[in-house]
This record gives structure tokens, sequence and C-alpha cells, in this order.
């Protein structure tokens, strides 16, 4: 990895750079909770100006980008009982500006399951090359445990990740396509200073969480509490809306939907992400239901990320960005969740 | 001066361009690109249950597709969708599979108004296979309860196409009512073959039947073998193969020499759409086949 | 129209208004892009806002609407006598609708705050199946045309159609909408049944739950949820009672 310093004005030349012929998403706020709070989503810019980079988090996550909510897998076309199959994948580059490490963390997290195992997703590749990614740190937000599961530093995964140092950006550059996009604008190496300065800020930033999450033991953990009374606790709150996996920046499951035109001329194959909470998640033709309670499928949710991840990839599915838990109606969230776990445990 | 991103075109990668193959998981393809086949034959095995013949029809692809017994197809109907299910027929065959289907969803209940030459999408071979390599020069027990003969059907025509490989084979079946069961057209030739043993066993027997009555694990008090070199493919619903297999347990079989064959509700076949975990292990790789130690091992799983 | 060389049937349909207003009935003649092939896949023989035919040949019979008069009881009837298949298409035929709100005060008193000092004769809200069989409802205020293509390429093909069981925030999320509870408004989202791609959490309202609720839905976390959330037992209650799908899960 390289690493330059840039001067924030240059940062805003090369953002105007990118913007003139691609294009970019980066950090809106789309509305304010009532208490005044700004509510940020990953949306196009047309400027500068456009995005708050001071942002906490943003609400969803940018993987949408990556793995979209809906996505047309392929195009049948019919005639005369015959059918030919279309297959398209996405060709258009263009540039996401401010994506926090945690969220470029997921997207490491997403590699490694739809790109480094068996059957590699064109469909993801596609989207993930053909994106530019502009990774910006920031202090912890408020209840973001990301430290506690090693997302809070990112080392790859981006083309160019900043560290505000006041009135110029530390810049990691990840790739040699962020070499050359940031050759555009003044650039210089960093100093003795520029280090110290930039090592200072990550001490800092490091200092900042407040919320600790202790996960060293939770694979063991979640196998000796599998019947554990915390699943129906919490099991029992559970709304079974899905709305965790949606937020989540590394949920990945999904369902496939076809739809066929009403004159049979044509029909679409849809993949849908979908959410272990949901009631039909794990059932089979003829009805049968491998999961029917709440309890069931929250537990399998929170072994994923905590267990089964683990045993493949040797780290969480979880980046610790909390998303889950600010959604959640019913309250459910890690940081308590897991608590119960090991409490339960140390009984 | 500006900054212009380069296209990515992901077809432009060498191994997408290579003749579709699911056997090179690997490798990059294209995923949800069906080989197209075509309904040959269409066979009525019982009111629920038809047996479909289909073949793929380019020769390149049709020449590239291989499966071992225990693996299984996503089988596309354009339009309305695609159902995982597991090959019936013999793996020496090039080109052609046989599925043996329930009328049971949307999918399925389409599939049984279809007629030869239907052309209908095939993804696939998926999953793991019963390891018939490793039960060389043992005794066999290929055990189905109900729908499981449909998956048990392929290793049991890889035995008996190679029964020099192994030292003794039984097939042992049981179904609920004699109209339920498969292939009956079949037990005749299974049984001529020299050193198979058949015995079937019906739940609710009619009029006519005149074999054993009961369920399938009374077939097993009859049965002697030795215990260490023999190996039991299982195949039917969990609660089936757990008695069959805590049975085998208790005679002395290691677990590690029984093998089920799951069923979940897979998506895609390709470890991606998590619709089949059980627990953290997917039932599209790491199954459908696995050995019963492991299921066991597998919370949630039976 | 063959598909896959299975030649789809083309049912004889009719559809029969009852005591609602209708607009589910213009909902089938709405989507003008696929109008003429979803009119083409099925017969129509008795449908007063698309034809002047008027047979009673029909095999499947599509009810809009509550029962809400006695006459209404009669006419039901008889068409179920007639209708192979029968089906209850929008909120107040599958659940009785707004109009079931009346059920909760005295008739006399609703009928007078209607018609004045003309009252009607007018009895209690029913929902079709309250009455006589029904083999498939379709809910929603109205129904979504959509959904009902879906349904009708469903049927002339044989198979079987499955409703979406997810709550409506799973539509929503997909949507990108910021929950409507974070804005101080009640909405029925977590526990009513998707599939209409949440319009009103769209449109800044929240979810009035016309399609009933969701499979296994948590109505008691959820009033929990909402009582904390400052909304009074009476409004959750109201909101419950909106569409009469929630009717016997309180």
């Amino acid at each position: 990895m390289l690493f330059k310093v840039m001067a924030k004005s240059s940062f805003e030349e090369l953002v105007g750079l990118l913007l003139e012929s691609n294009e970019v998403i980066g950090p809106r706020m789309k509305t304010r909770h009532p208490d005044g709070k700004g509510v940020h989503q990953f949306l196009p810019i047309t400027a500068f100006a456009d995005m708050d980079l001071d942002y906490e988090k943003s609400e969803y996550s940018p993987k949408t980008y990556f793995l979209p909510f809906k996505e047309n897998l392929s195009t049948y076309r019919f005639q005369g009982g015959d059918w030919e199959q279309e297959i398209k994948y996405r060709i258009q580059p263009r540039a996401i500006v401010g994506m926090r490490a945690c969220d470029i963390n997921a997207l490491v997290k997403l590699d490694k399951v739809l790109l480094k195992g068996d059957f590699p997703s064109p469909y993801y590749l596609a989207r993930r090359k053909n994106t530019f990614i502009i990774g910006l740190d920031h202090d912890p937000c408020e209840n973001g445990f990301c430290a506690s599961v090693g997302s809070d530093i990112v080392s790859h995964g981006f083309d160019l990740f900043l560290t505000d140092l006041g009135d110029r950006y530390f810049v990691a550059i990840d790739s040699d396509r962020g070499y050359r996009v940031a050759a555009n604008v003044e650039i210089r190496d960093p100093t003795e200073a520029d280090n110290e300065a930039y090592v200072q800020t990550r001490n800092r930033i490091a200092k900042g969480f407040k919320v600790e999450v202790s996960i060293r033991n939770l694979p063991q953990i979640l196998d000796l509490e599998f019947q554990s009374p915390v699943w129906k606790k919490w099991g029992d709150k559970c709304l079974s809306c899905g709305s965790c996996s949606a937020v989540c920046p590394t949920c990945y499951c999904y369902g496939v939907e076809e739809k066929v035109a009403m004159d049979f001329s044509e029909s679409a194959k849809v993949k849908r992400l979908y959410s272990c909470n949901l009631y039909d998640f794990a059932m089979v033709a003829g009805g049968h239901n491998f999961r029917p309670s709440r309890e069931s499928r929250l537990k399998y949710r929170y072994y994923h990320q905590h267990r089964g991840f683990v045993e493949t990839y040797d780290e969480p599915k979880c980046v610790g960005c909390n998303r889950c838990g600010d959604v959640c109606l019913a309250g459910i969230n890690p940081p308590e969740v897991i608590t119960d776990l090991e409490k339960e445990a140390a009984r | 001066m500006s900054v212009i991103l380069h296209p990515y075109d992901v077809r432009d990668e060498l191994e997408i361009q290579k003749a579709l193959d699911f056997n090179r998981r690997k490798q990059l393809k294209h995923v949800d690109k069906v080989h197209r086949a075509e309904i040959t034959n269409v066979v009525e095995l019982t009111e629920q249950e038809k047996l479909f013949h289909i073949r793929i029809l380019d020769a390149q692809e049709r020449e590239r597709f291989s499966f071992l017994p225990g693996q299984f197809v996503m089988v596309e109907l354009p339009g309305y969708g695609e159902v995982p299910i597991s090959i019936s027929s013999s793996s020496s065959q090039k080109g052609h599979i046989e599925l043996c289907i329930r009328k049971a969803g949307l999918v399925t209940g389409l599939l049984h108004a279809c007629k030869p030459k239907t052309p209908v999408g095939l993804r696939g071979p998926f999953g793991t296979h019963f390891p018939l390599g490793k039960m060389r020069g043992k005794n066999v027990l290929l055990i189905a309860g109900g729908l499981g003969l449909a998956p048990l059907r392929a290793p049991i025509y890889y035995v008996t196409e190679n029964l020099g490989e192994f030292a003794d084979a039984h097939i042992i079946y049981g179904a609920k009512r004699p109209k339920d069961l498969l292939f009956d057209y079949e037990y005749e030739e299974w049984r001529r073959i020299y050193g198979v043993k058949l015995d079937i066993i019906v739940e609710k027997p009619d009029e006519k039947w005149d074999g054993h009555v009961g369920l399938i694990t009374q077939l097993l008090d009859g049965i002697t073998f030795d215990a260490n070199d023999t190996y039991a493919i299982v195949c039917g619903p969990p609660v089936m193969f757990k008695f069959v297999c805590n049975r085998l347990r208790d005679m002395g079989i290691p677990m590690q020499h029984m093998f089920v064959s799951l069923e979940r509700r897979m998506h895609c076949g390709m470890g991606k759409c998590c619709r089949c975990n059980i627990g953290s292990t997917f039932t599209c790789i790491d199954g459908p086949v696995f050995d019963y130690w492991s299921v066991l091992n597998l919370k949630e799983a039976i | 129209m063959k598909y896959l060389g299975i030649e789809p049937a083309r049912p004889k349909v009719a559809v029969f208004d009852f005591t609602g207003c209708e607009g589910c009935e213009l909902q089938l003649a709405n989507k003008e892009e696929s109008l003429a092939a979803f009119l083409g896949s099925i017969e129509i023989v008795n449908f007063r806002e698309v034809t002047s035919t008027r047979r009673d040949d029909y095999d499947v019979a599509i009810i809009d609407g509550c029962i809400s008069r006695d006459d209404e009881v009669e006419r039901i009837k008889e068409i179920r006598s007639r209708a192979k298949i029968l089906v209850a298409m929008g909120s107040c035929a599958s659940f009785g609708g707004v109009n079931r709100m009346k059920n909760a005060y005295n008739l006399d008193d609703a009928n007078r705050e209607v018609y004045g000092d003309k009252p009607q004769a007018t009895g209690l809200t029913r929902s079709i199946k309250e009455v006589v069989d029904v083999d498939l409802e379709i809910p929603g205020c109205p129904v979504s045309k959509e959904e009902v293509e879906r349904i009708v390429q469903h049927l002339v093909l044989g198979v079987a159609f499955t409703f979406p069981v997810s709550p409506v925030c799973f539509d929503c999320k997909h949507r990108f909408i910021t929950c409507l509870f974070e804005h101080g408004k009640l909405c029925l989202g977590s526990i009513a049944r998707s599939g209409c791609n949440a319009p009103c959490p769209a449109g800044g309202l929240g979810c009035w739950g016309c399609r009933g609720p969701a499979e296994d839905c948590n109505l008691e976390q959820f009033i929990a949820i909402a009582r904390e959330r400052g909304f009074s037992q009476k409004e959750i209650d109201e909101r419950l009672g909106f569409f009469g799908g929630f009717e016997g899960l309180r």
C-alpha cells in the first residue's frame, strides 16, 4: 500500500473531476429525525457540496450498489414454444465517495463469499470492478462496535482511503487505478509529521469507542447456548420483518422470483435479497418449515454472523455497525444479545 | 482534463468464455445460464410422481456434463421458476438424465403438465455425492423410504453396473402403500442381477400385497453382515433415516460409513443464497450427501 | 398463447360487486400496457365495468365488496352455486374492509349518521367467507393488478398461487424508506402482509394493513412497541380494525 497526502481542496477538485464524466455516489442527508439528527443515505451526487462527509453512518448500507435488493439474473424470450435466455452484467463504471471502514470491510467479507470460493458471482464481480471506492475515516459512531469485531481499520478492498488530518488528508492507495486517478490532482509523499499526525488520529479514533462487545469465545458460547432461554427472550420480541438483514452491510441471502409477461412473450428471473428472519426462509415445497419459530430464525441469524462465518473464514460476518440494532423496532441489537449469551454461559 | 473510469466487462474474462461446465466450480462462469435441454420422455410412476428423461441439447455441453450419484440439478421452467431435483439415473449415461419429480409446488406442478419435447433449463450438477469409491470391496446396504428411492436410484445403478467392485449389495425399500412404490417395473431387473438382494416392505398393504408389512426397520432384523466391512446409503425423510441409521449404528456400522441425503430449500445450488443452510453448513455445497456422524453434529439437521 | 407447449385454459370469468367502492373492479381494467393480453387470457361473461355481456355460465366468479344486506346473502349464494371457483377480491370481500368499522357501532346510529332521515336496509358487515365458501382471497385496498395478473397466469395453467408471507417492512426497506415510527407515525408495516410494494410508507403514510396480517405476525410485541412509543390502545385498535384483516387475532 502506498501513502500520500492531499490537501482538502485537492480532494474536492478530485471529486469534481470524477463528476465530469462518471456517476458519483456519496453520503447525502435525506431527512432529519424529529430530534434534528440527520438521516443519511448513499445517493448519486451532482456536486461535491451535495455530500455530508461528516455523517455518522448511513441508514442503509452502501452494499446495495454491489448487491442490489432486486437484480435481474436473466431474461427469457419466448417464441413458438421455445425460449432464449439473455444475461446482462453491469458495465457502467461509477465512484462511491465517503465509505466508512466498516462498510469497506463488509465488502471484503462479501468478496470472500461471492468471489473467492466455489461459483464466483459474475454479477457481483461486474459491480465490484466497476466501482471506484474512496473511503473516509471517521470518529466512532454512537453505538457502533466495529473495533470489537476488527472492522474499524481497513487494509484493502478500496481504491483510495482518506484520513482527515485537519487541513489535509492522509491517503492510502490500494490500487493502480486509485494511483492513476489520484495523480490528477496535487498529491505528495507524507512527511514525518504527516505520519505522526496520522498515527495520532488513528489512536484518537481507536479510543473513542463507547460500545465494546466481547466476541473472543462467541463461537463456543453460541454452541453451548444453543438451547439457551436467551433465544426465547429475544425471539419473542422479534417481529420477523427482515429489516435487520436489509440494512446489514454483509447480509447477502436471497430468493429468486420469476415473472412472466401477461402475453407469455418474455419473463424475468429476478434475484431479491431476502432475510433469514422471514417466516418462509427455510420452507420447502410441500410446506414443511425447517425454522417455523421466530426464535429459531433469530438464532440462526446470530449463528451465521458469529459462528458459521467464523468457522469458514476465521472472522465474524458482522462488522459492528449496529445498523440492525438501529433499525429494529423491537430493540434487538447485537451488543445486548451477545452480552446476554455471555452472562448465561457464565452462570 | 477529466477523470474517466474505464468500464469493465466481465464477459471479457477468459474463464467465463469457456463452455458452460458447472463441475469447474472455482472458475468464473455464467452461473445463472442454463443448459438448454429437452424433455425426451415422461414416465408416470405413481399418482404423484413422474420420471422425466431430459437431454442437454448442445452437443459440446452434453459431452462435458457429468455427475456423480447423489448430486442434484436445478430444473428451470422459464417464467415460473427453478427447483432442485436429485438425479435418479445412471452416472454412466452421457448428457442424458432422469429426474423423478413429485408434484409438490408451483414448478413441479407445472412440470407434470409438460410433455416430451418441452424445452427446459438445467443448471448443475451441484452438491456432494455418495462416495462409492470408498466402498470398493465392501458390503453396501442401499436403503430408501418413500420418495427416497429417487436419489437412491443413481447409486443403485452404480452398484449394479459395477457389481464386481462390491462384496455384497442389498436394496431395502419401504413405502406407505403398494401404490406408492416407485420404479416397480425395475424390481425384477434388480432381483435378477446376480448378487443383489431386494427387500420391500409397505406399511399399509392392499388386498393384492403378499410381501412384507410394517416399518422399514423391521427388514433390518433379519439381516447379518460384518459391520466393519459394511457401508450404507440411506435416503428418505429425516424421521426414517434417523431410525434406520440409529439401528445400523446399534448393529455396529460406524456412523461415518452411513450416508444420507438431506433436503432443504435451495434457490441457487451454489452456496450463495443461504436458503439451505443448516447451522453454518450449506446443504448445496457441503451436502446434500452427508455421513451420519456429520448430520448428528449439524445443529437443527433432524 | 401457448406456454412451452401447454395450452392454457381460458376460463369464463364473471365479476360481481357487493358492498364496496368498486375500486378493485376498476383495478382489473387498469394497466393498459397488458390489458389486452389480460382480457385475452380469460373470457369475460359478466362484468359491468368492461362489457355489456350478461351471462351466467361462468367458471370463476370474482367478488368485489362485502356482504352488508340480506338481499346480498341470497345473491352470493346463487353465485356460489354456479361458480366452480369463487374469488374474494379486495379487502372488503376478504375481511369486510372499511365497511366493517360500522360493526363497532349501534347499527341504527350508523344508519342515521349516513342516511339521515332516509334510513336504508343494512345489517352487520360480513366478509364473503363468513357467508359462503371462498376458494381464494386476494387482499388489498385496492388489489394489485400485477398480482391479479400473476394469479390468472397460475390459474390458466392449473398451478397454485402463493402470496408473499413477509410483512410490509420487507418491501418498505427495499425502497430505502426511513421507518415511519422514526417520524412519530403509527405503522402496521411490521405485522401486515406485503406484496404491495409499500406505497403508503413511501408516501409518508403509515401502513393500515389492507392485506391483513403477515404470516405468523407478532401482534403482541407490535402492540407493546406501539404503546411504548406513545400510541394509545384506542389508536392502535382503530388502526388494526380499519380493514378488518386483524379481526380474530386481537
